[in-house]
């Protein structure tokens, strides 16, 4: 397609910073009618917050925001929505407890003699369901749907505004094979009716064979603006990590195999079932399959934080499994959430109180808390992992991979002897990727036990000693060094047979 | 500009100057305000808040909320004389088996906020409800009168000058600051309030802490219901009432956040003394029981809206 | 209407009876329990007289419930049922007459439920203060208007809504019937959909902080009339009648299943929970309790109705 067109939304040279950090710096984008505009770039690189700015739910420090090339003055969600542009995004704007179709026309119900028409209601919601092929019945209520289900109502939701600028977040990244199918089919069939679309996702071969442009940002400033007909998948990694993928991870090492240190059989949590699995210290376990599969319910069931049960279990030479969190870091266990905003840190609160957390009570002095001493530990702690400037700040004022950092130090004063990280890497920028994964290499070979859930399939490649590939809550396949390979990981998880993948 | 900046997102600082601000402008108005009596009169009746509101503090602190407190109160004021024994020319037995009373009814309310899964909220508003209606069965509707030597002078005793009440206050509010900031728990509490996920997970376990919170509320509400019944030398139904509201709005007038989390006791000190002195206020004004609760209901409402901007939802 | 629009709108009216079954069953057993224990009830009277003892309780618990599934609460219902009593009884008996009383009553409630719902949304201050604050405030208002009981109900207008005829019952019907038309309307849904998901309402253009304010009004609106009605009931005024109905508003809702964090529950549980609180006083009351022991009970009860649920799910789930 070409660009001769006028652009139906077009951001100038937009700003935006949080908490002093710069997130958005002289960024601008233009989409426009039929064509389906992709935007790349790492977490933390600020695609949210241009999305954001786009849909006027927050005003930007410096730029503007143009709809048909006609400059904007107070430019809100409304106004957004006037102009005709929908979002999708990662957050769910659903109510649990109304149904399919009321939640589809929430904010713009059909209405007579200002009561909501049902019946309209009903016709236009089931019109926007057939688009993205929701077949559940429009009166269920949101609540009961499964979260790939939620996320197709939450499109559809979308689409019942007749959007002319169609946003979309990683809309996939909850959605099975056959939905993200159906959201293709959905996209070019959107585009031909000229609606301008933002696609933005993660994973690349779906970007290259949708997408007719593309926008990459990287730290806050665009890297790339250009037609996508003829780009390589390899040279859009570059242009998003700014270096070539390959010297992201550092070469393997293997360490001598120590004393045991896990071993359950018949383990059982959440929806993990059956699951047999013993691990010695030095070595590097990946967690892999399709999201959702019960890894995180693995972790959190060996860390005691769900119930948990197993035929025989041993933990760091005892017997038994840890029944409560404070049993399981009492065993040397550790455990790193994927959503540290919500899970791993208390955002709120200063980087030394968030480092401290852990081992409140370690540092004492005539029964009281001992501050100087408090304080060397995270000097000391910041020291080492790179954490610069003053640890009285809040944490949120820290960018996504200090803040991983922040929530794997507050562990090391434990010296714990089984670290449990579930995606450690998740939004974190290429150089601390680079800076965790010598650190869990680190780990290893100071004779711990690393096991590492990522969704990140080259991550485990790379790391690992050993893979174990769960879906529906069972290991349906351990693969050893020699063979994992991302053929092998996405095989198993994907449920083909040995002999396919190889 | 920069000064008042940082007054403003100092809030027991905010507060204190505030505190001073109305005695300064009532001693210069009003006769007989600003004497020694008076004041110590002020502290007095400010040590009850301050006391309570110091469970309160832990309570909010750690995103929960105690409206039990006053109830507490009212069951120690009233139980008290009956399980002080005759033999005890000192009083203390009673005391210290009131106190585990008061200690234990807190502690329920932790079990059933941590082991039943009922909102603080909830569970708090039904113990007040079951207390008052126990209070009616076992005590009878009518006052009672205390004879306990040691309540009594917990009450209207003095040392050097200075009113035991507020000598008992003095040493609660070194010992929760120490609590809050010089011990592990403290800090604990803290996080349970800003994220309780991630301090569960950093191993901060929410039963036990729940648990001793209560606890702790319900023990400082006992301490105050013990000094209001030395105070007035007469327990009564509905004597504790009053302190629900007013310890909540003295953690809030202090600077600590409602949601939890954020908050200091050295904040709730002045709050609870701006409380005291502004109700002071209206009594001089001399109105009629309607006009005093309104002007107590607004002065609280305008309070919290300059200072309690830090206790804002968003 | 066509038959689709009855589709869509009864079956998602039908879906909203789920996870109703359990208090279904136990307003089925305590009216059986009732009419076993006092068989009265059966008659015009016996069951006017019932309703019009459940129906202040039934107003308070749709006025907490109204907030609470907005993610709000209000601790100032007590003092708003007095002032709608006073209000009443002060005015009926006067110049205003009693159309005149009614729309005072009325317009007192939505006014400081207004305001109440001002200062939550637009100064951002948690409900909880605000209306705890409010209910010193308001109990005050009631004390000016009427310092001690007294003032007068029309005789005829207490034999109306509170003699032997079933008036009341009728005026709860309407009441519902007026809610289910208000849940037609997209502020109506949008309560639900500010109390359970705020920021995606305000992405899909709710209103928040004006569904937010509207909740307070009509949830006052709803307790004063409740005031009004307990002074017909009485036949005059009293400046603290309506202390207990704060907590018995609480436990009606949460009885009822009316979640606290917004956006979870019915009010036809709420209506039920109501009841079922009713239906207990008054059994209590037949079987010789002193009126006190209903405080220790509800107090249990309330516990119970939000921990069992609690426990069987964390059962379920182990």
């Amino acid at each position: 397609m070409t660009s001769d067109r006028s652009p139906v939304v077009e951001a100038r040279v937009l700003s935006k910073g949080f908490f002093g950090n710069p997130v958005l710096k002289g960024v601008s984008i233009s989409l426009l009618a039929g064509r389906v505009h992709a935007l790349l770039g790492e977490n933390g690189a600020g695609k949210s917050t241009l999305i954001n700015l786009l849909s006027g739910a927050l005003v930007p420090d410096a730029g503007e925001v143009l709809i048909d090339g006609k400059s904007t003055g107070r430019y809100d969600p409304k106004a957004a929505r006037a102009a005709g542009i929908a979002v999708v995004q990662q957050e769910l704007s659903l109510t649990a407890e109304l149904s399919i179709a009321e939640n589809i026309g929430l904010g713009a119900y059909p209405l007579r003699l200002g009561l909501i028409d049902y019946k309209a209601l009903r016709e236009r919601a089931a019109e926007a369901c057939a688009l993205v092929g929701l077949t559940e019945p429009l009166d269920m209520p949101v609540g009961d749907l499964a979260l790939g289900r939620r996320q197709m109502v939450e499109i559809a939701k979308a689409l019942y505004r007749k959007p002319r600028v169609l946003i979309l977040d990683e809309p996939t990244s909850s959605l099975s094979a056959h939905e993200a199918g159906v959201l293709s089919g959905l996209v070019r069939r959107l585009a031909s009716e000229r609606v301008a679309i933002l696609y933005i996702s993660h994973r690349l071969d779906e970007v290259r064979s949708l997408c007719d442009h593309v926008t990459i940002l990287k730290d806050g400033i665009v890297t790339a603006d250009q037609s996508l007909s003829g780009v390589d998948g390899q040279s859009l990694v570059r242009l998003m990590v700014g270096r070539d993928p390959g010297d992201l991870f550092p070469p393997h090492q293997t360490n001598k195999a120590g004393a045991r240190r896990i071993a359950v059989e018949g383990f059982a949590a959440g929806m993990v079932r059956d699951v047999n699995f013993s691990a010695n210290a030095g070595e590097i376990v990946g967690i892999g399959g399709l999201v959702g599969q019960g890894q995180e319910d693995f972790l959190l069931g060996l860390y005691g934080a769900i119930p948990a049960s197993a035929g025989e279990a041993e933990i760091s030479g005892r017997p038994g499994l840890a029944t409560s969190v404070g049993a399981a870091n009492a065993l040397g266990l550790a455990y790193v959430p994927a959503d540290r905003k919500k899970e791993g840190l208390v955002l709120t609160h200063s980087i030394a109180a968030n480092l401290i957390l852990p081992s409140l009570g370690q540092k004492m002095k005539n029964g009281m808390r001992d501050r100087g001493a408090e304080r060397n530990l995270i000097a000391s702690l910041a020291k080492r992992l790179d954490i610069k400037g003053d640890t009285g700040r809040a944490v949120q004022a820290l960018s996504g991979g200090n803040q991983q950092k922040v929530a794997l130090a507050k562990w090391l004063p434990k010296t714990p002897s089984i670290l449990l990280l579930n995606d450690p890497t998740r939004g974190v920028d290429i150089e601390t990727k680079r800076e965790i994964y010598l650190m869990l290499q680190g780990f290893a070979a100071e004779g711990k036990l690393v096991i590492l859930l990522s969704s990140d399939t080259p991550e485990l490649v790379h790391l690992c000693d050993r893979v174990l590939v769960f879906s529906e809550g069972r290991v349906v396949r351990s693969l050893e060094r020699g063979a994992i390979t991302e053929e092998a990981i996405v095989g198993a998880a994907m449920g083909l047979e040995r002999s396919e993948v190889a | 500009m920069n000064v008042l900046g940082k007054l403003m997102r100092n809030p027991p600082l905010l507060t204190l100057i505030l505190v001073v601000a109305v005695l300064v402008i009532a001693s210069l108005t009003l006769r007989g305000f600003g004497s020694y009596g008076h004041l110590r009169y002020i502290m007095e009746l400010a040590a009850v808040i301050g006391i309570v509101a110091a469970g309160q503090t832990l309570v909010i602190l750690m995103g929960g909320i105690d409206l039990s407190a006053g109830a507490i109160m009212t069951v120690t004021a009233i139980m008290l004389p009956l399980l002080s024994p005759a033999f005890d020319p000192t009083g203390l037995i009673g005391i210290v088996v009131i106190l585990a009373i008061a200690t234990l009814i807190g502690f329920l309310n932790g079990a059933g906020a941590a082991w039943l899964g009922v909102p603080p909220i909830i569970m708090t508003l039904a113990m007040a409800t079951f207390l008052q209606g126990l209070l009616v069965i076992v005590a009878g509707g009518s006052a009672v009168s205390v004879t306990n030597a040691a309540v009594i002078w917990l009450g209207q005793g003095r040392l050097f000058g200075i009113s035991a009440s507020v000598i008992l206050w003095a040493v609660v509010s070194v010992a929760v600051i120490v609590l809050i900031h010089r011990m592990p728990i403290g800090g604990r509490f803290l996080a349970l309030g800003a994220n309780p996920v991630a301090a569960q997970l950093s191993g901060v376990s929410v039963t036990r802490h729940t648990l001793i919170v209560f606890a702790l509320s319900g023990f400082f509400a006992g301490v105050a219901g013990i000094l209001i019944l030395g105070m007035n030398r007469q327990g009564y139904v509905g004597i504790g009432e009053p302190y629900v509201l007013t310890s909540i709005a003295a953690v809030v007038l202090g600077g600590t956040s409602i949601l939890g989390g954020r908050g200091t006791y050295a904040g709730t000190i002045p709050g609870a003394i701006l409380l005291v002195t502004t109700t002071a206020l209206i009594t001089v004004v001399n109105a009629s029981a309607g006009w005093r609760s309104i002007m107590f209901g607004t002065l609280i409402l305008g309070l919290l809206l300059i200072s309690g901007r830090e206790a804002r939802s968003r | 209407m066509s038959a689709l629009t009855s589709n869509l709108y009864i079956a998602v009216q039908g879906r909203r009876n789920r996870g109703l079954a359990g208090i279904y069953l136990l307003v089925f057993l305590l009216v059986a329990l009732y009419i076993f224990l006092s068989p009265g009830i059966l008659s015009v009277a016996g069951f006017s007289k019932f309703t019009q003892n459940w129906f202040p309780l039934a107003l308070v618990t749709l006025a907490q419930a109204l907030l609470m599934l907005n993610g709000g609460i209000s601790l100032a219902i007590g003092p708003m049922v007095s002032l709608g009593a006073v209000i009443a009884a002060t005015t009926m008996g006067g110049a205003l007459g009693v159309p005149g009383g009614i729309v005072a009553a009325a317009i007192a409630g939505l006014a400081l439920g207004a305001l109440m719902g001002l200062v939550v949304a637009y100064l951002r201050l948690p409900a909880i203060i605000v209306t705890l604050a409010s209910s010193f405030i308001i109990g005050g208002i009631a004390l000016i208007v009427l310092p001690r009981p007294g003032g007068i109900i029309p005789p005829w207008f207490s034999d109306l809504l509170a003699g032997n005829v079933p008036t009341a019952f009728l005026l709860l019907v309407l009441v519902l019937v007026a809610w289910k038309i208000f849940l037609m309307t997209p502020t109506g849904l949008g309560i639900y959909a500010a109390g359970d998901n705020p920021v995606g309402a305000y992405r899909s253009g709710v209103s928040v902080d004006r569904v937010k304010l509207m909740a307070f009004a009509l949830s006052g609106l709803l307790t004063a009339l409740a005031g009004l009605f307990v002074a017909a009931q009485t036949g005059s005024g009293d400046p603290v009648i309506g202390t207990p109905f704060t907590l018995n508003s609480i436990a009606g809702a949460v009885l009822g299943g009316v979640g606290f964090l917004g956006g979870k529950g019915t009010m036809r549980g709420a209506i039920c929970g109501s009841l079922i609180l009713s239906l207990m006083i008054n059994v209590m009351f037949f079987m010789g309790f002193p009126p006190v022991a209903q405080y220790v009970a509800q107090g249990l009860i309330i516990v119970g109705a939000v921990a069992i649920p609690n426990l069987v799910a964390r059962w379920r789930r182990a």
